[in-house]
């Protein structure tokens, strides 16, 4: 049986003149629906390539990534912005929200681009969204009037706007103090109780009691796979 | 409001220097086109429809047998489309105090009746005034340059007579070359005033418009019928004139300045583009990492392309609601300027509704044609690559230049050659754009010079300070007599000719040669010899033609003989050499051949003065006491000019067009300057964070503000030197092509020094202004805001 996210024998290497560098080597990986899984690793050990492969931002090199039935790695670049708004959202490091619209905005542009949510029902989505972030307050506002924990929140929501069965982030609490971390790791912990797959990228140490699984990556490949219930 | 629209107008929102700039270059070019395409559009046809809606005649004739003649029959004729008599004399008019210059005068048959070669009142409403008997109507042209005015009487002189005529009221004749540039008085009266004034009867020269013409030779054949038919009545043809066919005798002046706008135009808009397409790619450079979002997010390709089309489609809307309604104005202004120069009016009042849809098209499709490269290559980047943008990086640099190295050039020059080379491409297209800027403006100042210098050359070719040109020749001696007490004479020759009715022409677009006699050895002709020599001797059968006769007999060779017909009598000389003249065509031959030949009484129509004081001023002087002395002589003159005066004449045709080369190459050079500041500031944005880097390792404000100038001056250095070089080949090409375009003669490509130090001037000021504007701005932002630059 197939899983909801599945790698098969992926690798990914990088050319430049005579040196070739293997950012991946033959990654085989099951995600099941539901899970919250954390992807560890140092700098230069493949996460974000993994990350990457996860949200059809790269191809494999060799291998083959399969998520929710789709082949992801055979589709082309108009496909895969399409499959891309309605299966995953991304949440990135440094948020990256448009600085030029509102809050509500970058809600509403994501539904816009995806059109998967009707026309008049996005502004009630989008500030479902926000309220559920706990940031509806906030919702009129630009980015830049916004704490980076506040930011983070609107990128999680924004990462929502298409009800994307999987959710992605990229070091989501890097520049983030623990408090808010904390917040922010509470809010996935909650996604991942309403179903959503949450993977999470990160070079930090992370304990096994806030993830269903913890991915180890050293050198391209995985070093450890640990579930909750495994031993520690 | 659509959420990509919000976002566009909130990208718009982000850099508005950098946006000012791009709607500012957008105005630029779309202005300049749109004026172009406004005053094009309007001066192309209104000159002509000026010319056509005086309903011009394809020919005339004279002939003194006219009153055989029953003009009714004629007009029945089939070839005859329309026919009524306008006579015409050459006579002189005072325009000032002792000063007088020819005059043209019309005898209209009906003012009441006016098909053929329609005059119109001053403000070319209707039809003119009705002058009575012994009044004249003056064309308005002429007021610009005497102190003629209606209400008032005109002193005229025909033949030794001096008449006051009373100036009833001001005409408008768009058919006539404008007499501010021909230096003559257009005059209109009606038969009986004619012949009053002039002394000759009316109704000896016929205007006629054929049927079923539409070449100069159907005209010539329809003429020739018509000369048979006369013939068959007893009529004697005189002449026959045929004007170049439904053209007014200046449309080449308006040909000229119509393709210098053109061409300039069409550089000052590719310039343009340049610009206008670095700015909106440095504009899509800034927005590569969020295109990356977008697509992260969930938007294709094409999602983002609309967002990024709708910020140009903004931008041109914008810049034409500013550049149209600008465009239509100046464009309107020039071509009312150029109007009021050729003495015609604008006859569009409004501009056809195509021209807006055009002049909106192309504020809109032009940025986006413009910006569609640096669009499909931002939207074309894949997430991966967008999200790793952090602009130009240090692998760029691959290796040091060589030449660089070798010289031992202080750091802060080096780094300057070597950031230069960094973009190629950008450094290649800001180079070329700048060196076309500074290669035009430099030709517009050499063929500025060439024509200068053919006027210096026409002023040099004859040696005379005043010259009489009397209607009929007649004994010399009697002709100097009145001369004799004259101040300011050092001597004066006379010479003859044949074709002395044309000879008041100075430009003129007839065909036709004269026959100069004059002294074989005199000094007073300077010409510069093309081909072969000057006349060797009184006894030798020689001749000379200058460039124009030899152009028109189709360029004989120098020592064959040549037949030519004096006076009805046959002539056989040899052919010695051309002459650089510009003038009509005219040929030249020892005065003892011509009385030999032609004039057995040894007349004289042409007494050339030398002044002693050749200063301006005493010419002028002297030429005032010639005109004294002829007033009460009763010599019939037909003008007395001032060879100062015939150079003015010629530059007063080129006045116009020698501005306008200068103004629209100046047009182009800024505009090519405001495209490298755009490529210093789209360079320095660009390394923004490398300026913090800069900053963080101890460099000086002043340090990287020199760092970019001095980028900036390499660019315009190279620039400059490309483009004097480009000039070289430029201005002898450009001289060639508009000296046949304007004077159908080859223009020497000459080298304006002064020309060559304002283009180097210039061009380092603006070099200097399009680094130094962005580097001031480079050094306001803030080590941390340079580091923290994505």
């Amino acid at each position: 049986m197939s899983s909801f996210i599945q790698f098969n024998q992926v690798s990914r290497w990088f050319e430049s003149s005579s040196v070739r560098f293997e950012a991946l080597k033959n990654i085989d990986l099951h995600i099941e629906q539901g899970e919250h899984v954390a992807i560890i690793g140092k700098s230069g050990s493949g996460k974000s390539t993994l990350l990457n492969m996860l949200t059809g931002i790269d191809h494999p090199s060799r291998g083959t990534v399969q998520i929710n039935f789709t082949d992801v790695h055979t589709l082309n670049e108009s496909r895969l912005a399409k499959w891309r708004g309605e299966n995953i959202g991304i949440v990135f490091q440094f948020f990256q929200l448009i600085p030029t619209l509102s809050i509500r905005g970058n809600l509403l542009l994501a539904m816009d681009f995806v059109g998967s949510i009707p026309s008049n029902a996005r502004n009630d989505r989008a500030e479902a969204l926000l309220a559920q972030v706990g940031i509806l307050q906030h919702a009129d506002k630009l980015p830049a009037a916004l704490s980076g924990g506040e930011q983070q929140r609107a990128a999680i929501a924004r990462a929502l706007a298409n009800d994307p069965p999987i959710l992605v982030a990229d070091e989501p609490t890097g520049n983030l103090d623990s408090k808010t971390t904390e917040d922010i790791q509470r809010l996935f912990a909650d996604l991942v109780g309403n179903g959503k797959t949450v993977i999470v990228v990160t070079h930090e140490t992370v304990l096994n009691t806030e993830y269903d699984r913890i991915i180890a990556l050293k050198d391209g490949a995985v070093a450890a796979d640990t579930s909750r219930n495994s031993p520690q | 409001m659509n959420i990509k629209l919000l976002k566009v107008i909130g990208d718009l929102r982000i850099n508005p220097g950098r946006i000012i700039l791009v709607i500012f270059a957008l105005i630029i070019g779309l202005w300049g086109v749109g004026s172009i395409l406004v005053s094009y559009t309007i001066l192309g046809r209104d000159l002509n429809e000026n010319f056509i809606r005086t309903i011009p005649p394809h020919a005339a004739i004279t002939s003194r047998d006219f009153n055989k003649l029953d003009l009714a029959a004629l007009r029945k004729h089939p070839e005859i489309e329309k026919v009524e008599f306008r006579d015409f004399a050459t006579l002189r008019i005072q325009t000032h105090q002792d000063e007088w210059i020819p005059l043209w005068l019309f005898g209209v048959e009906d003012f009441n009746n006016l098909d053929l070669a329609r005059i119109f009142d001053q403000n070319s409403n209707s039809r003119p005034i009705v002058p009575k008997d012994e009044d004249m109507l003056i064309e308005r042209d002429g007021l610009r340059f005497s102190e003629l005015k209606a209400g008032s009487p005109a002193r005229v002189r025909a033949g030794g007579r001096v008449i006051d005529v009373p100036v009833a009221g001001i005409s408008f004749d768009p058919a006539q070359a404008p007499g501010t540039q021909d230096h003559l008085i257009y005059a209109y009266v009606n038969k009986k005033t004619y012949t009053e004034i002039t002394g000759e009867p009316s109704n000896q020269r016929l205007i006629i418009r054929f049927n079923n013409v539409k070449t100069t030779q159907e005209v010539q054949a329809a003429a020739d019928g018509l000369v048979n038919y006369f013939k068959s009545f007893g009529i004697t043809v005189d002449t026959i004139k045929i004007p170049k066919f439904m053209e007014h005798p200046h449309q080449w002046q308006l040909n000229t300045l119509l393709f210098l706008e053109g061409s300039i135009g069409f550089l000052a808009f590719f310039l343009g583009a340049v610009l206008v397409s670095q700015l909106i790619a440095a504009i899509l450079a800034r927005q590569i990492r969020q295109i990356g979002i977008l697509k992260a997010i969930g938007a294709s390709r094409s999602q983002v392309f609309q967002i990024y089309l709708t910020m140009v489609l903004v931008l041109g809307a914008i810049s034409g609601v500013i550049a149209v309604p600008l465009a239509v104005k100046s464009g309107y202004a020039y071509a009312y300027f150029v109007a009021n120069i050729l003495n015609f009016e604008v006859l569009t009042a409004s501009l056809p509704h195509h021209m807006y849809l055009y002049l909106i098209a192309a504020s809109l499709l032009l940025p986006v044609l413009l910006s569609l490269p640096a669009i499909l290559k931002g939207t074309r980047i894949s997430v991966r690559e967008a999200l790793s943008e952090y602009g130009i990086q240090q692998a760029s640099v691959v290796k040091k230049s060589r030449i660089i190295a070798k010289l031992s050039l202080p750091r802060n020059l080096v780094l300057a050659f070597e950031n230069t080379m960094r973009r190629k491409k950008r450094l290649a297209v800001t180079v070329a754009a700048m060196a076309l800027g500074v290669a035009i403006f430099n030709t517009g100042f050499n063929v500025q010079q060439s024509l200068k210098d053919l006027l210096s050359d026409v002023n040099n070719s004859m040696k005379h300070d005043v010259q009489v040109v009397l209607i009929n020749q007649m004994p010399k001696e009697e002709a100097l007599k009145y001369f004799s007490g004259i101040d300011n004479i050092s001597r004066i020759e006379t010479w003859n000719g044949g074709r002395g009715a044309m000879q008041n022409m100075i430009v003129s677009t007839d065909s036709g040669v004269g026959i100069v006699a004059l002294p074989y050895n005199t000094d007073l002709i300077g010409f510069r010899s093309i081909k072969g020599r000057w006349l060797s001797g009184p006894s030798d059968p020689e001749i000379v033609m200058n460039q124009e006769a030899a152009k028109m007999y189709d360029n004989p060779a120098i020592g064959n003989s040549q037949l030519l017909s004096i006076r009805g009598k046959q002539y056989k000389a040899k052919l010695v050499g051309i002459a650089d003249e510009f003038e009509k065509p005219k040929i030249y031959m020892a005065q003892e051949q011509y009385d030999a030949v032609a004039n057995p009484e040894h007349y004289i129509n042409s007494l050339m003065f030398v002044a002693k004081d050749k200063s301006y001023d005493k010419v002028l002087a002297l030429k005032k006491n010639i005109e004294k002395a002829i007033a009460p002589s009763g010599l019939q003159v037909l003008y007395v000019i001032m060879q100062a005066e015939r150079v003015k004449i010629i530059y007063d045709h080129l006045k116009i067009i020698l501005v306008t080369i200068v103004f629209f190459a100046l047009l182009v050079l800024i505009v090519s300057a405001v495209g490298m500041a755009s490529a210093t500031s789209i360079n320095i944005m660009e390394r923004t964070r490398e300026i913090g880097v800069l900053r963080a390792i101890g460099a000086t404000p002043a340090i990287i503000y020199n760092l970019f100038v001095a980028e900036g001056m390499i660019v315009s250095a190279v620039s400059i030197l490309l483009g004097l070089l480009l000039s070289w080949p430029l201005s002898i090409f450009a001289s060639k092509f508009f000296g046949n375009l304007m004077l159908e003669v080859e223009l020497r490509s000459s080298f304006s020094k002064s020309g060559f130090v304002i283009t180097l001037i210039a061009t380092l000021v603006f070099g200097w202004l399009a680094s130094r504007i962005p580097a001031r701005k480079a050094i306001k932002v803030s080590t941390r805001e340079a580091l923290s630059y994505e």
